[in-house]
C-alpha cells in the first residue's frame, strides 16, 4: 500500500511541488462542483490513467483497496437497500476522485524539493518542514507499524480471521504504535537540531524545483477550470 | 529430531540474492551464534526460521516441521524471536502480562500461565518488578522482559537478535545465564552479534555468513583460536583469546573463566 | 578549552533525580575524549547538554556553567553562533535521519546543505565523508532500506559532513560490525588533532586503544577524570563493570588494582 512518497521519473515526478499541490486541490474542487455522477466518475477515470501514465500503479491499487469499502457500503445503502443508484455512483465518484487526487499528489511531491520550493517563497524553515513532514507521517507510521505487527504475529497473535479475532490485535498493535510514535516525535527534534535546522542560515536547495512555463500553465489552467465549473454549477 | 534445518536456501528481496544456499542444522540443545558483516543477510535468515519469510528455493524445518505455507502466528509454538528493540512489541500493564501474553494466546489455563510467568519471571531475574509498567523500566530491563516473554512462548527455537547490545556486564551475564539454562533443557538458540567477546562465552557454536554464504559453521573456540581465519572473514581476535595466545597458555584457551584460571595460577607467588 | 562544564546539574523534566550531578571539566582538542560510566549514568546527557539540545529541545533543569566554543550553547547566541560548530551523532541512527532524503546522498548533504553551503561545497563535502565512511557504493540507495551498521556510517559521514569544530559521538559504532567499529575507531586520533572529539563509549575494549582521556561517570556524578589508564584501571572502575575485559580477567585472577587495560600492559604487569 503506498501512502507516501515514491522515488520515481513519472509526468507527475517531474512537476513543481506546488503544481502537485495544485491538482490535488483542483480535484476536491471539481469532485463536488462537477455534474453528478459521471462528473465525478469522469475525473476518477482521467485521474487513473493519469496514474498509470505517470508509472504509479501501485497508487491505484492502494486507493482501490481503500475506495472498496465505501462503494460496498453506498451499493448496500443506496441501491440494495434503496433505490437511487445515482446517488451512490455520485459520492462513490466524489470519494474515489479525491483519494486517487490525494494518492498521486502524495507519491510524486518529494518532500524535500517540497521544502525547498517553500524556503524560496520565504515560508519560515520549521513551517516548510513541518508540512512537509506531515505528509510523510503516515509511510512512517506504516513501516512502524508493519514492524510491531511482525513481531506480535511472531507472539501468536492472530491478525486474519473472524472480526472478533482480529479485535483482540487492536491493543498490542495500537499501544506500541502510538507510544513508538510519541517518542519519535520527542527524537527527531533531537535530530534536526544535530542536522543544522533552526538556524539563522538560508538552506541551500538540493535539487531546486524548476517552475517551468508548463508548470504554470498547468496551474493557471487548474484554476481557471476550476472556477468555471464552480461558476457554471451557482449559475445553472 | 533436529532443532532447526536449512536446506540450500535461496532468498532475495526482488534487488539481487541475500542467501546464496545456506544450510546447517542445529540439534536440541545446541547454541550458535549468527555472526558477519552488516548487510550479510544475518537478520533476513533469521526471519525465515519464524516464518516472516519464506524461502524462494530450498526449504526451513523447525522441530522436522516446514516453515511452508505457514504464517509467524502459527510458527510461534515451535519459535520465538527476540527482536532487537524491544520497544517493538511491548505494550502490556505489567511486566506480568506482557510475559503472559503469548501463553494466553495458546490457551493456556490461567493456573498453568500464571505457574509459567512466574519461572520465566524469576529466570530473568523480573520478579521485583512483574507489577511495573514495562514503559517505566530503564531499557536494558525492557531487553530482558522481552526475553522474558519469548520464553513463555516455549519455544524449540529462540532466535535472539543482538541480545547484549545496551546491557551492560551484569545484564550480559544474566542472559548467559539464561541461554547456557534453557539449552539444557533441550532449546536450540540462535543469536545474531556482532559481540564477538558475548558470542564466545555463550554461544558454542558460529555460523559465519558473509554476503549470504556460509563461510564457516563449527565451534566458536575452535574459530577464536584461529586468528587468520578470523581476519578472512571481517572478524577479529577476542582481547581474550589475544592474551591466551601471548602467553602462551597451556591449550590456548579463549574462555574467560578459563584464561581466569591459567593466569591466577601463573600470577601466584 | 572547547568544552568547559562547572558545576553542572540537570535534571530531565518530571524526573525525581538529577541526571548530572555537579560536574566540571575541560575539554580540549588534540586527544580522544572518552566519557563512559554505568547505563544511565549519564554520559549520553553530557553530551546532549555540551550539544545545548538538554534542556533546549529535551526540556529540563540545567544547573552551573557550560560553554561550548566559548559560548553558552542555551542561549539564542550561542545556539546561533554554534550552529553547524558541534556535531552531536545520536547512538540510534534511524531517529537521527531528515526524513526528506531518498537517496544516501542527500541525506548526507543534508546538513551542509541547511547550513546554506554552496552547492560544489556541499558535493565536496559529501564525496569526502561518505569516501570516509566507506558508503560510496550505498550513494543512491534510499536511506529507508540499509541495515543499522550502514545507516550508522552514513550518519557519522553526514554529521561529519558539516565540518563541525566539535564531536560529540554516542556510541558511535553500537549498530557495528567488526570491520565497521575498527574503521571509526582508527580514524578518531587523526580526527582529534584539530577537533575536539568526545565518545561516550560502553566498548571499552576498543576505546582504550585511542583514547588519551577518561571521564567516569557514576549515577550524574564525576567521579574520575584523567588518564584512562588510572580512571578504568581503578578498583571502583572495575568493580562497577566500566573496564575492559582484560581488566576484568586481571581482577577476577586476583591482582592487585591499578589494572592493566590492555593485552600489552597485561604481559608487562607478568613479567613477559
Amino acid at each position: 500500500m503506498i501512502l507516501g512518497f515514491v522515488p520515481g521519473t513519472g509526468a507527475l515526478h517531474r512537476l513543481h511541488p506546488f503544481t502537485g499541490l495544485s491538482l490535488a486541490g483542483a480535484v476536491v474542487v471539481l469532485a463536488f462542483a462537477l455534474p453528478a455522477p459521471g462528473g465525478a466518475i469522469g475525473l476518477s477515470a482521467a485521474l487513473a490513467v493519469l496514474g498509470l501514465w505517470s508509472r504509479l500503479p501501485r497508487v491505484l491499487r492502494t486507493a482501490a483497496v481503500f475506495a472498496a469499502p465505501f462503494w460496498l457500503f453506498l451499493s448496500l445503502i443506496h441501491v440494495v437497500f434503496g433505490d437511487d443508484p445515482t446517488r451512490a455512483l455520485t459520492v462513490g465518484g466524489q470519494i474515489t476522485a479525491i483519494l486517487l487526487g490525494f494518492l498521486l499528489v502524495l507519491a510524486s511531491v518529494h518532500p524535500g524539493r517540497l521544502v525547498d520550493a517553500l524556503l524560496e517563497k520565504r515560508v519560515p524553515f520549521s513551517m516548510a518542514y513541518l508540512f512537509a513532514a506531515t505528509l510523510q507521517a503516515v509511510p512512517r507510521l506504516q513501516a512502524r507499524a508493519g514492524i510491531i505487527l511482525d513481531a506480535q504475529r511472531c507472539r501468536g497473535l492472530p491478525v486474519n480471521g473472524p472480526p472478533w479475532r482480529r479485535a483482540r490485535a487492536v491493543v498490542p498493535l495500537t499501544i506500541p504504535l502510538v507510544l513508538g510514535a510519541l517518542a519519535e516525535v520527542d527524537q527527531r527534534a533531537i535530530a534536526l537540531e544535530s542536522r543544522g535546522v533552526g538556524t539563522p542560515a538560508r538552506r541551500t536547495p538540493l535539487a531546486p524545483p524548476e517552475d517551468s512555463a508548463l508548470d504554470r500553465s498547468i496551474r493557471v489552467s487548474l484554476l481557471i477550470l476550476s472556477a468555471g465549473v464552480v461558476l457554471i454549477r451557482v449559475i445553472g | 529430531m533436529t532443532a532447526l534445518r536449512f536446506d540450500d536456501v535461496r532468498f532475495d528481496y526482488g534487488a539481487g540474492p541475500v542467501l546464496r544456499g545456506v544450510a546447517f542444522t542445529l540439534e536440541q540443545g545446541d547454541t550458535m551464534a549468527l555472526l558477519g558483516p552488516n548487510g550479510a543477510g544475518k537478520t533476513t535468515l533469521t526471519k525465515l526460521v519464524v516464518g516472516l519469510l519464506h524461502p524462494k528455493s530450498g526449504g526451513v524445518w523447525v522441530g522436522g516441521r516446514t516453515t511452508q505455507g505457514r504464517t509467524p502466528e502459527q510458527m510461534a509454538r515451535q519459535a520465538a524471536y527476540v527482536f532487537q528493540h524491544p520497544d517493538q512489541q511491548l505494550f502490556a500493564r505489567s511486566v506480568a502480562a506482557e510475559v503472559a501474553f503469548s501463553p494466553r494466546l495458546r490457551g493456556l489455563h490461567e493456573d498453568e500461565t500464571r505457574e509459567l510467568v512466574r519461572d520465566v519471571l524469576t529466570r530473568t531475574g523480573l520478579e521485583s518488578v512483574s507489577e511495573e509498567h514495562p514503559y517505566d523500566l530503564p531499557p536494558a530491563q525492557r531487553k530482558l522482559v522481552a526475553l522474558a516473554a519469548a520464553l513463555a512462548q516455549q519455544p524449540q527455537v529462540l532466535v535472539l537478535d543482538e541480545p547484549a547490545q545496551g546491557l551492560d556486564r551484569a545484564g550480559i551475564s544474566r542472559v548467559t545465564a539464561i541461554v547456557r539454562e534453557v539449552a539444557a533443557e533441550g532449546v536450540a538458540v540462535l543469536a545474531v552479534t556482532h559481540d564477538l567477546a558475548f558470542a564466545l562465552e555463550t554461544l558454542e557454536r558460529s555460523l559465519v555468513l558473509v554476503e549470504g554464504e556460509v563461510e564457516y559453521d563449527g565451534r566458536s573456540q575452535d574459530l577464536f583460536q584461529d586468528e587468520t581465519r578470523l581476519w578472512q572473514l571481517g572478524l577479529e581476535p577476542s582481547q581474550v583469546a589475544l592474551l591466551s595466545r601471548e602467553l602462551d597458555l597451556p591449550g590456548r584457551p579463549v574462555r574467560v573463566d578459563e584464561v581466569t584460571n591459567a593466569i591466577a595460577r601463573l600470577a601466584a607467588p | 578549552m572547547s568544552i568547559q562544564f562547572e558545576s553542572l546539574s540537570f535534571r530531565y523534566p518530571g524526573s525525581g533525580s538529577e541526571a548530572l550531578r555537579g560536574v566540571s571539566a575541560g575539554i580540549d582538542a588534540g586527544v580522544v575524549t572518552l566519557v563512559t560510566g554505568m547505563l544511565g549514568a549519564g554520559c549520553s546527557t553530557l553530551l546532549l547538554v555540551a550539544a545545548g539540545l538538554a534542556p533546549r529541545v529535551t526540556g529540563g533543569d540545567r544547573q552551573g556553567v557550560v560553554r561550548t566554543l566559548g559560548h553558552d550553547p542555551e542561549s539564542q547566541e550561542g545556539h546561533h553562533a554554534l550552529a553547524g560548530r558541534v556535531g552531536l551523532l545520536l547512538p540510534t541512527p534511524w531517529t537521527q535521519l531528515s526524513g526528506m532524503s531518498y537517496t544516501v546522498r542527500d541525506e548526507v548533504a543534508f546538513g551542509p546543505a541547511n547550513l546554506g553551503w554552496k552547492r560544489d561545497q556541499i558535493a565536496d563535502a559529501v564525496d569526502q565523508m561518505m569516501a570516509l565512511m566507506r558508503v560510496e557504493d550505498l550513494a543512491q540507495r534510499d536511506p529507508r532500506t540499509l541495515s543499522g551498521g550502514e545507516l550508522q556510517r552514513v550518519m557519522f559521514a553526514a554529521v561529519a559532513a558539516m565540518d563541525p569544530d566539535v564531536f560529540l559521538l554516542d556510541e558511535p559504532t553500537i549498530e557495528l560490525d567488526p570491520r565497521g567499529a575498527r574503521l571509526v575507531y582508527d580514524l578518531l586520533p587523526q580526527l582529534a588533532e584539530d577537533k575536539t572529539v568526545v565518545i561516550a563509549s560502553t566498548d571499552l575494549d576498543r576505546a582504550v586503544e585511542v583514547t588519551g582521556r577518561a571521564l567516569l561517570l557514576d549515577r550524574g556524578r564525576l567521579v574520575a577524570d584523567g588518564d584512562p589508564r588510572e580512571v578504568l584501571g581503578s578498583a571502583s572502575a572495575a568493580s562497577m563493570g566500566c573496564s575492559t575485559t582484560i581488566a576484568g580477567i586481571m581482577r577476577s585472577a586476583g591482582l592487585e588494582p591499578v589494572y592493566p587495560l590492555t593485552v600489552h600492559a597485561a604481559l608487562r604487569r607478568l613479567g613477559r
